[in-house]
């Protein structure tokens, strides 16, 4: 072999270290349904709780976001679960499904206790869920360095604030309104971009 | 120029190479990850990982999610020191010529 023809092999050796190494990095986990799942949810636990229907467990608005939330968790937790074991689990994706995980449990023990302590106000129990969505996306946005999530952030701390300064009907308002962009459409759009992400992943590999 | 057996034997084949870089970026990956991310075929790439973990460079770990086996492999201290030794002698073998 050539001297040439060694440098170009060896320049070769520290191109492939440098490509496979970013493409280690490159995230893998999809999370885009995560958003999709739980904007549903709250609009089943929205229209449960504000609308009389008939039945034994419907009729019973006060179970709406209870049973609702603890369905999704375990939904969560089956189909996260089922997903995992496609990859590589990342110290970025642990954070980050730590953040998350952190958030879940306060806001369900928080609301849940505000519930049944009576001290819940439908304001008050708005602006807790949005400020502490708000806290977690930005959080995650800041990791991930997605501009797009920081912008949910903003959206769920200024329906935070909206929610203290509105009646009940406007405040469900700002919360429907919210969940639409920061969950429905973030996660569609998540959703499109962990696609995108895959299909360019195979191409390449 | 220097010869080239002054580079790691164990390191400096193309798969096993890719193979450590890739897992310089992940706590642990499955095998089926690295065979999409590598395009090798599932003998290949079980001789090369094997070789990676007799050298120590590798650990695995198999284990059974929702009974369906899985193959986890992570990298070791002993493998991280090794790729970034291989890396340095790289660069001094390439000397100038790496910018060009």
């Amino acid at each position: 072999m050539n001297a040439n023809a060694e440098e170009q092999e060896l320049k070769d050796r520290l191109s492939l270290i440098e490509t496979m190494i970013a493409e280690g990095r490159r995230g893998t986990e999809s999370w885009g349904w995560v958003f999709l799942l739980w904007g549903v949810a709250y609009y089943v636990a929205i229209l449960w709780s504000s609308t009389s229907f008939p039945g034994p467990i419907w009729g019973r608005e006060f179970l709406a976001w209870p049973v609702t939330m603890t369905i999704t968790f375990v939904l969560t937790l089956v189909i996260g679960t089922r997903k995992q074991g496609r990859g590589a689990a990342t110290t970025i994706g642990r954070a980050i499904a730590a953040m998350w995980m952190a958030m879940g449990i306060s806001m369900f023990t928080l609301l849940l206790s505000l519930g049944l302590s009576g001290r819940g106000e439908q304001q008050v129990f708005i602006a807790v869920i949005a400020s502490m969505l708000g806290t977690t996306n930005a959080a995650s946005s800041i990791i991930l360095k997605w501009k797009m999530q920081f912008a949910c952030a903003v959206v769920w701390w200024g329906a935070a604030v909206a929610s203290l300064f509105a009646n009940v009907p406007q405040s469900t308002m700002v919360f429907v309104v919210a969940i639409f962009f920061c969950q429905i459409v973030f996660g569609i759009y998540g959703m499109i971009a962990e696609a995108r992400e895959r299909k360019r992943s195979s191409a390449h590999a | 120029m220097p010869e080239l057996p002054d580079l790691n034997p164990v390191i400096h084949g193309k798969l096993r190479l890719a193979l450590l870089s890739l897992l310089t970026g992940v706590e642990e990956a499955e095998f089926t990850w690295l065979r999409a991310k590598t395009g090798s075929t599932d003998g290949n790439l079980g001789a090369q990982l094997l070789k990676l973990e007799e050298a120590g460079y590798v650990a695995v770990e198999k284990k059974f999610v929702q009974r369906k086996p899985q193959t986890l492999y992570r990298m070791t201290e002993a493998g991280r020191q090794a790729l970034t030794e291989y890396v340095q002698v790289l660069k001094e073998l390439l000397g100038p010529a790496i910018n060009s």
